[in-house]
């Protein structure tokens, strides 16, 4: 994950993100009681007008994953946050670690390779400037 | 630290729900995008008969934006580049940007609500984040050793070796 990271309830970003952002920590903090949780709003790096809350990045680390694969720690957060994902919410990154696993390494894991699929890659052939809008 | 990780293993009825996957809502009840409500029957490419038939139909299916040569979203180019580290270029690519029913379809086969979606002999692996961490925590080349195929990083390796 790239960008900087928002921490959870202890305030951080002078007005905690917009209300999708509060809405999912309220969500993930009820579902899986989190030791740790940060929320990241992705939107402005997806070119949604200002203020679009759509894109976003999680970091969970709750005792509730112990013994469970990535897929079913992914699908509890997705539980989580199912009425957000049917509605605004387009895209969400997720880690997911066990109190343990973010004790012995707490540092995210590298970008993927090679973030590309920009919108400056599917307006090429209009030879605009990557726009704000869609 | 044992007991601890046996007790995670009891988790409530909202998650264990949540954990059924394929076993949730069926295709009829699914929300629509698009004119993709059809579902259950026999027909649309979102149906889960026609799902089920692209899944399977090589060990390596993947359901993204855009093409391999193309990728039209950044989480699926991480796919399509992950793959290629390791020498799978040969895979089933669905563009569901090109099939609303199948956009549909697909979420509602593995009950998880984005894209892109990585299927390996059939079954669901998990989106970007999931191929990411098993391609950095060696994961990734284990399974493709069970699908037969090799990856290419273990003889990037076996280079470093001999040098």
């Amino acid at each position: 994950m790239r960008g900087p990271l928002l921490a959870a309830a202890g305030g951080a970003m002078g007005g905690a993100g917009g209300p999708l952002a509060r809405t999912i920590r309220a969500k993930l903090t009820a579902a899986l009681q989190p030791t740790h949780l940060e929320v990241r709003d992705d939107s402005p790096r997806h070119g949604g007008p200002p203020g679009a809350e759509t894109h976003f990045g999680v970091l969970v680390v709750s005792g509730r994953f112990a013994g469970l694969p990535p897929l079913q720690r992914h699908r509890l957060v997705h539980e989580a946050l199912r009425a957000e994902l049917a509605g605004p919410l387009h895209a969400l990154q997720v880690i997911a670690r066990t109190p343990e696993q973010w004790q012995s390494d707490p540092h995210l894991p590298s970008a993927p390779p090679c973030l590309g699929g920009s919108k400056r890659e599917k307006r090429r052939e209009d030879g605009g400037e990557a726009p704000g809008q869609q | 630290m044992r007991a601890a990780v046996r007790t995670g293993w009891r988790i409530g009825a909202a998650a264990a729900a949540a954990l059924r996957g394929r076993a949730g809502r069926p295709l009829s009840q699914a929300a629509g995008e698009g004119g993709g409500a059809e579902g259950g029957g026999g027909g649309g490419s979102g149906s889960r008969e026609a799902v089920e038939r692209l899944v399977r139909e090589h060990p390596v299916v993947v359901f993204m934006k855009g093409s391999p040569a193309q990728p039209l979203c950044g989480f699926s180019n991480a796919v399509v580049q992950i793959l290629r580290l390791h020498g799978v270029e040969d895979y089933r690519a669905h563009d569901v940007l090109q099939d609303p029913d199948l956009r549909q379809g697909i979420k509602d086969y593995s009950n998880w609500p984005t894209i892109p979606q990585v299927y390996l002999n059939g079954e669901f692996v998990g989106g970007c984040d999931i191929l990411l961490q098993m391609h950095q925590n060696g994961d990734l080349v284990e399974e493709l050793k069970k699908l037969g195929i090799r990856s290419a990083l273990l003889d990037a390796e076996k280079d470093q070796e001999k040098k």
